[in-house]
């Protein structure tokens, strides 16, 4: 037999498809750990809290763990709205000025991290906001601009110090009548955490959930790189950008306020949704948007909200204190990041700048 | 007399390899290009309307308790209007670029703009 007849087995030929093959395998290799397990990825949105939830899961039975996460966070907000007549915080309120309240055991951990943080915050955050909140009525389709004779009746039921709580009991009590609790600027963050416990406790291997302006991670991404989230632009409606920076994270919590989320204007003046508990008016600072990044939801949301009005310095003191980080944005476009996430932290906009 | 650089198993490897390429470069290409607008009402999809494909302006009307229209343009998609109070939704303009978003909370309608595959974002998440 000729050999140049039976070229198919010839040594050289052998070797050659050998290494066609393997390279053929390589690439698909690599096509598959580029893009493979998105195949796996799902996306679901849903609404809660007055927020757009978006969830976004990798892995095995992604779509159930969705949907169970989406039902915690309902029951969550029927545990502690104010506007759910059946509701742990509805309950105290109705009893302000009377009777010991039963809450469940995580309304109690929760009532007491806004305590907390209250009484680090001096005051700067405040639970039991609710009178004068109610007055302006952001969260309606008509919010008002209060009158300084009602700011000044209804500020004097704004102390959390009048807060009391049995955590050993889990029983909660306003001391005094017309007192309210109103957790808006921990609900957020803390349906964060209720999805992110239930992600553990699934097969998925990793997800994202944002919650409104609150993002919790869960696990790393399947190819290894960090979690890319971008910090929303406070000026977007006039630049047109969504996105003023982003954060490259291993994981965690984050949450920001902004000046710019609910606003309405009035004789030419705008007035914003972060109030300040002392006053009752919205906080005027060079701040327009605080990011804060932590290892638990409802403590991001509730530190943004106690750095925005505390304002750069004092605020940083108090992330120090949590071992939390944040991104203070001013007014003239000037951003000052804390020093735990200098090298996460990445401007994306020419207009923004970081401050002297 | 054949050539001693090149022998006839030697082209069906070239062929061969030309062949793998082809495929990839055709694979690669018949991924649409531009971004692809995902529109949601109450968490449920109702399209996906690949924004380099939309060639005349059309609207899309969803009703609800609230009613919007969502304006479908070529590289663009917007809310046009909406019955909604806040108009924020309107106010967001319009999105052309993947990993923009608009969403009318008051209708529970959402519009995003996804990357050419239909899958990923460019980010993860966004705060604020």
């Amino acid at each position: 037999m000729k050999a140049k007849n039976n070229w198919l087995y010839s040594k050289k030929t052998v070797a050659c498809m050998s290494f066609l093959l393997l390279l053929i395998a390589v690439v698909i290799f690599w096509l598959w750990k580029q893009y493979g397990y998105r195949d796996s990825r799902y996306e679901s949105s849903s609404f809660a809290m007055g927020s757009f939830i978006q969830q976004t899961l990798y892995g095995a039975g992604a779509e159930e763990t969705a949907n169970e996460a989406a039902s915690a966070i309902t029951e969550l907000e029927n545990r502690i709205s104010w506007r759910v007549d059946t509701s742990d915080i509805a309950a105290i309120n109705d009893n302000a000025g009377s009777e010991w309240v039963e809450i469940q055991p995580e309304t109690t951990e929760l009532l007491s991290l806004c305590l907390k943080v209250a009484e680090d915050a001096e005051g700067a955050y405040d639970p039991t906001i609710l009178p004068v909140s109610r007055l302006w009525n952001f969260d309606s389709e008509d919010p008002q601009l209060p009158s300084q004779k009602d700011l000044e009746t209804y500020l004097p039921y704004v102390n959390y110090k009048n807060l009391r709580i049995d955590t050993e009991q889990n029983l909660a009590s306003l001391r005094n009548h017309y007192m309210a609790i109103d957790l808006g600027s921990a609900g957020k963050g803390a349906a964060c955490d209720t999805a992110v416990s239930i992600y553990e406790e699934s097969e998925i291997s990793c997800g994202i959930i944002a919650v409104g302006g609150s993002v919790g991670t869960f696990g790393q991404k399947p190819d290894g790189s960090l979690w890319e989230i971008a910090v929303r632009n406070p000026f977007s409606e006039t630049d047109g950008e969504t996105a003023m920076g982003v954060l490259s994270l291993e994981g965690g919590f984050l949450s920001t306020s902004g000046s710019y989320e609910k606003t309405f204007t009035k004789d030419g003046k705008t007035y914003h949704h972060l109030l300040d508990p002392k006053t009752g008016m919205p906080v005027e600072n060079n701040l327009v948007s605080v990011t804060v990044v932590s290892d638990s939801g409802a403590l991001s949301d509730i530190l943004s909200t106690a750095c925005f009005v505390l304002g750069e310095e004092k605020g940083t003191a108090l992330l120090e204190k949590y071992g939390a980080d944040g991104i203070f944005i001013r007014d003239d476009r000037t951003v000052s990041v804390t020093s735990g996430l200098k090298d996460a932290f990445q401007i994306a906009m020419e207009e923004f700048s970081y401050a002297e | 007399m054949r050539s001693n650089l090149f022998r006839r198993q030697d082209f069906i490897l070239i062929f061969i390899c030309l062949l793998v390429a082809a495929a990839l470069f055709l694979w690669f290409s018949f991924t649409p290009s531009g971004g692809v607008a995902l529109i949601e009402q109450d968490g449920r999809e109702i399209g996906r309307y690949p924004l380099s494909q939309i060639k005349e302006s059309q609207t899309l009307r969803l009703t609800g308790d609230v009613d919007v229209e969502i304006l479908l343009e070529p590289g663009a998609v917007s809310f046009y209007s909406s019955t909604c109070p806040d108009q924020i939704c309107v106010r967001t303009g319009k999105l052309t670029k993947p990993g923009e978003a608009a969403v009318c909370l008051p209708a529970r309608v959402s519009i995003r703009i996804l990357s050419p595959s239909g899958e990923s974002e460019i980010y993860d998440g966004i705060t604020g």
